[in-house]
C-alpha cells in the first residue's frame, strides 16, 4: 500500500496538484483534478487512438499542446486546460472538423445527444469561415441496424476499434488518406455481430446511427426509465425511451460488473416487439375459436374448471417472467396442493443446492480467470456482453479456452477437443491434456450451458461437470439463456414430491391425469404435446402459448412492471416500469392473487409490498438487490450415466429466442439479413438531402 | 354561500366581486351580444397605453374565447365602433363563433393523428387466428 503512495506522480491541472498512479494519462489526471477535457475519439473501454486532436493541452516546457489521451503523465508535469493557446487549439481543431461535416443537423439523428454539436457550441468558434465545397461520402451498407451517412464521419475510428477490440470481428475498417480517408466495411456486408449496435452509441457524431429509430424522436421528448433487460440471462441494465406508451428504443447503462456499456443487438431493438401482438384484454375460447371477454367471464371459467382439481393442475413458468409473479404462482399451486410446477420449460436437468445453477465466479471474475472451459455452450449467441468480457479476458493473454461442442466462432481462439459428453467423461478421467492445464491454471473456470443440459443425460453431465470442478479446483459456472431461470429456481419452482416436471406434465396431461394447465408465460412448449388439457395462458404477447390457451389473462411486459430478476450470476435486480400495461392487462402477480380469491385459496398478499416482505421471508437474498450472494460449493447431483450423443446448443436462432422477441420486425429483419447476406439491409432510402 | 366564496376567491366560476363593483362604479354598458356577454367601456375615460379601458362581463363562464366575432374587433381595439354603431355585416361565409375547444373531449383532431388512427395506445393488440 505504501509503496503505492509513494509511487504516485505529482501534477498540478489548472494550478491544482493532484497524485496519480505512473502510467496515467494526461486526461486521466485532468479529470482527477476536475478539468473537463473535450473528445471524440478517446474512449475509456477502448485502445487509445489519439487522432481527433480535440483534447489537446498545454504542457509547461513542451513545444507544442499536446494529446492528452495518448500522453502519459511525468512527475512535476505542469498542465493548463484553460489557457489561451488550449483555446485557439481547440477552435482550430474544431474548425478543421466542421469543414467537412454537413450542416445537416435539423435532419440529423444524433440531433440533441451529439458530441460535435456539443463540443462545437462549448469550445468551437463562432463563426464560418469555410467557403468552398464540403467533401461528400458515400453511405456504407451496415445493414439492418446500423444506418450510415458517412459525409457526417469525423474518423474518429470508434467504430473500428470496437469491432476489432470488443466484439471481435475485424469487418470495420479506415481505407484512404488524407481527406479521402473513409470508414467502410469490407465488401459492403453488414456486421456480423451480435453487438453492432453499440458502434451507433459509440459514434460521437451521427454518421452512424440506429435504422430502425430513424426519424421517429427526438431525445428531449422521450421519457427514460432506468430498468434491467430480460432477453438473455445477464441482466444487462437498460435505459428504456418511452413517448406515451411506445417504447421507442432501448440503450444501454454501465454496470462494470454486468454488461459494462455494451448490449447485445437482441436487447437493443427488440423495442417494437413491445410494441406488437399485445394481449390487452381476457380471452376465452368459445367453440374452438378465442374471444374476447371480461375478466369476470374469464375467471368463472377457470374457477369453473380448476376448483376441486387443484391436484390435476400442473404450471410452467416461461423465460421472461418476474419472480414476484413466479412467488405468488407456487403460492398459488402450493395452496391448491398441486406439486406439479415447474419453472424449466425447456426441460433442463437442473437440481441441487444454489451452487449447482448459478454462474459462481461472477461475469466480472472471468477477467480473474486463467483457464476456460466450455460445456455445450455457444456463449456468442446465449449471451453476447459476457463473450465480449471473455474476449476481453482473452486479449489480456495467457488464457486457454477449450469447449466441448460443436465448432463455432466465438469471435476469439478456443479449441474444440470434442463435441459430445465422451470428451467431458474422457476429461474427468483424466485422459484429456486440458485437465491437467485445468488442475495447474491457479483460477480455472467451467462453463455449463443449457444446451447440454437439456438432454436425457442432462443430470449425468451438470454432475460430471461438478466433479470435474471439485477434480481441478476450477470453479463451477451455469451460463442460463431465460432471465426468469434463477429467480424460479430460486423460489423453488421445481415439482414437489410426486410432482411431474414438464416432461411429465406433458405426458400425462396427454393421458389426462392432470387436467389444467397454467402456461406462464411459457411459450417453447409444443401446444399438442398438452392432448385435450385445459389450458391458462398468463402472458403479455401473443404467441405459441396462447394459441394454444383455453383462456388468455393478459399480463405486463418486463417495461411494464417493477420487479424482480435474478440473473445468471444470481444478482437480484430490479426493473421499472416505464409504462403501464396494455389496455385491460394487469400486473403477474395481481392476477395470481384474484385468481387465489376466486379458487377459494386467497394468497395472504394484497399489495406488492406484502408480497415482497413474504418472498424475502422465503428467499432473503432477494432483497439484497445487486449484490451477488455466494452460494455453497456445488453438489453432484444423482443420475443414470453419461451417453454420448454431442452436445447441442441452447440458442440457435439468435433473433428468436422468446415471444417479445418474436413479435419485433426488426428481430425478424435481422434473421433475414443474416440469412441472406446478399441482401443486407436497404441502402435505398437516401432522401437527397441526408449527405 | 358557495357562489359568494367563489366569486371572492375565484375568477374562473364567475365574475370576481371586485370587476362587478368596479363595473357598478364606472362601467358604460357599450351593448349586449347574443349569448347575454355585457361589454362595458370606462366612463369617465380611464386609458391603459392611451386606449379607453374596455371589459366584458360574460354571461357564464369566464372564457375569452366566448367573446362573440362581433365585438372581437371592438375588444381588441381594431375598431372603435361598436357592432351597433357600425354596420356590422354578417357575410353568409362567416360561421358562427365557437368556443375553444382544447383540452375537452370536442377538441380538433387531424386526420392521421395517433388519436384517429387507433394506435394512440402505443401498441398493436394480438387478435387470434
Amino acid at each position: 500500500m505504501s509503496e503505492t503512495e509513494n509511487n504516485l506522480v505529482k501534477v498540478t491541472v489548472d494550478g491544482q496538484a493532484v497524485e496519480v498512479a505512473p502510467g496515467t494519462t494526461i486526461m486521466q489526471a485532468c479529470e482527477e483534478a476536475g478539468a473537463e477535457i473535450p473528445r471524440f475519439c478517446y474512449h475509456e473501454r477502448l485502445s487509445v487512438a489519439g487522432n481527433c486532436r480535440m483534447c489537446l493541452v498545454e504542457v509547461e516546457n513542451a513545444p507544442k499542446p499536446v494529446a492528452s489521451c495518448a500522453m502519459p503523465v511525468a512527475p512535476d508535469m505542469v498542465v493548463s486546460t484553460t489557457s489561451e493557446t488550449v483555446k485557439t487549439a481547440r477552435e482550430g481543431v474544431m474548425e478543421f472538423l466542421l469543414i467537412n461535416h454537413p450542416l445537416d443537423c435539423p435532419i440529423c439523428d444524433q440531433g440533441g445527444e451529439c458530441d460535435l454539436q456539443d463540443q462545437a457550441l462549448g469550445f468551437g468558434g463562432d463563426a464560418s469561415r469555410f467557403d468552398d465545397n464540403k467533401r461528400a461520402v458515400e453511405n456504407k451498407n451496415m445493414g439492418p441496424l446500423v444506418k450510415t451517412i458517412m459525409t457526417r464521419c469525423i474518423h474518429c475510428t470508434r467504430c473500428v476499434r470496437f469491432a476489432q477490440e470488443v466484439a471481435g470481428v475485424p469487418e470495420i475498417g479506415a481505407i484512404g488518406r488524407g481527406e479521402d480517408t473513409e470508414i467502410t466495411t469490407y465488401l459492403e456486408a453488414s456486421l456480423d455481430s451480435e453487438m453492432s449496435g453499440n458502434v451507433i452509441d459509440l459514434c460521437p457524431v451521427g454518421a452512424l446511427t440506429s435504422r430502425p429509430y430513424a426519424f421517429t424522436a427526438r431525445p428531449w421528448e422521450l421519457r427514460k426509465t432506468e430498468t434491467i433487460d430480460v432477453m438473455d440471462a445477464l441482466g444487462s441494465n437498460i435505459r428504456v425511451d418511452m413517448r406515451g406508451r411506445e417504447a421507442m428504443r432501448i440503450m444501454p447503462r454501465n454496470h462494470d460488473d454486468v454488461n459494462e456499456e455494451w448490449l447485445s443487438d437482441k436487447s437493443r431493438f427488440v423495442w417494437d416487439g413491445l410494441n406488437t401482438q399485445r394481449l390487452d384484454r381476457p380471452f376465452i375460447r368459445q367453440n374452438g375459436k378465442l374471444t374476447p371477454a371480461s375478466w369476470d367471464a374469464a375467471f368463472d371459467l377457470v374457477e369453473s374448471k380448476l376448483k376441486g382439481k387443484g391436484a390435476a393442475t400442473a404450471a410452467i413458468a416461461g423465460d421472461l417472467v418476474c419472480a414476484e409473479g413466479q412467488f405468488a404462482l407456487k403460492g398459488l399451486m402450493d395452496a391448491l396442493a398441486s406439486p406439479h410446477v415447474d419453472c424449466r420449460q425447456d426441460g433442463a436437468k437442473i437440481s441441487g443446492p444454489r451452487g449447482n445453477y448459478i454462474f459462481n465466479a461472477s461475469i466480472a471474475g472471468i477477467e480473474e480467470a486463467d483457464a476456460l472451459l466450455l460445456i455445450g455452450s455457444n456463449p456468442r449467441l446465449e449471451a453476447p456482453v459476457l463473450n465480449a468480457r471473455i474476449r476481453k479476458r482473452y486479449l489480456m493473454g495467457d488464457f486457454p479456452i477449450v469447449a466441448i461442442g460443436e465448432a463455432v466462432d466465438l469471435t476469439y481462439k478456443a479449441e474444440f477437443i470434442g463435441a459430445g459428453a465422451d470428451t467431458l467423461a474422457d476429461l474427468l478421467a483424466g485422459k484429456q491434456s486440458f485437465a491437467d492445464t485445468l488442475k495447474n491454471a491457479k483460477n480455472p473456470m467451467i462453463i455449463v450451458g443449457q444446451g447440454a443440459l437439456t438432454r436425457e443425460d442432462g443430470a449425468a453431465v451438470l454432475a460430471a461437470a461438478i466433479e470435474l470442478a471439485a477434480k481441478t479446483g476450477a470453479s463451477f459456472n451455469m451460463l442460463h439463456t431465460a432471465a426468469a431461470r434463477v429467480a424460479g429456481l430460486d423460489l423453488g419452482l421445481v415439482p414437489g414430491e410426486g410432482g411431474h416436471d414438464v416432461a411429465g406434465i406433458q405426458d400425462a396431461a396427454q393421458s389426462g391425469t392432470i387436467e389444467n394447465v397454467i402456461f406462464y408465460g411459457a411459450d417453447e412448449i409444443a401446444g399438442a404435446s398438452l392432448g385435450d388439457a385445459f389450458v391458462v395462458y398468463i402472458g403479455s404477447h401473443g404467441d405459441r402459448g396462447a394459441h394454444r390457451a383455453d383462456v388468455i389473462l393478459p399480463a405486463a411486459a418486463y417495461t411494464e412492471k417493477q420487479a424482480t430478476y435474478v440473473n445468471t450470476e444470481g444478482r437480484a435486480q430490479m426493473t421499472e416500469q416505464a409504462a403501464t400495461p396494455p389496455g385491460e392487462a394487469r400486473e403477474d402477480w395481481k392476477i395470481f392473487r384474484a385468481l387465489s380469491a376466486r379458487l377459494d385459496v386467497t394468497l395472504p398478499y394484497d399489495n406488492l409490498a406484502a408480497l415482497r416482505a413474504a418472498m424475502y421471508e422465503a428467499v432473503p437474498h432477494l432483497a439484497q438487490l445487486d449484490d451477488v450472494i455466494a452460494a455453497d460449493a456445488p453438489v453432484a447431483p444423482p443420475h443414470d450415466g453419461l451417453g454420448a450423443e454431442a452436445f447441442t446448443y441452447a440458442v440457435n436462432d439468435f433473433y428468436f429466442t422468446n415471444p417479445i422477441a418474436r413479435a419485433s420486425a426488426i428481430m425478424a429483419d435481422c434473421a433475414k439479413a443474416k440469412n441472406e447476406p446478399k441482401n443486407r439491409g436497404d441502402s435505398s432510402e437516401g432522401t437527397g438531402t441526408d449527405g | 354561500m358557495m357562489r359568494f366564496l367563489k366569486m371572492l376567491f375565484t375568477w374562473w366560476h364567475h365574475q370576481t366581486l371586485s370587476t362587478l363593483l368596479h363595473t357598478r362604479r364606472r362601467g358604460k354598458l357599450m351593448g349586449v351580444d347574443g349569448q347575454g356577454n355585457c361589454y362595458y367601456e370606462d366612463k369617465h375615460g380611464a386609458s391603459i397605453n392611451g386606449k379607453t379601458r374596455r371589459w366584458v362581463l360574460y354571461n357564464g363562464d369566464i372564457e375569452t374565447t366566448r367573446i362573440s366575432p362581433e365585438w372581437h374587433g371592438w375588444m381588441h381595439y381594431t375598431v372603435d365602433e361598436t357592432p351597433d354603431q357600425a354596420a356590422y355585416v354578417k357575410r353568409d361565409w362567416m360561421k358562427p363563433g365557437q368556443i375553444n375547444m382544447t383540452g375537452t373531449k370536442d377538441a380538433h383532431k387531424p386526420a392521421g393523428m395517433a388519436d384517429t388512427t387507433g394506435y394512440a395506445d402505443g401498441y398493436d393488440a394480438w387478435t387470434p387466428k
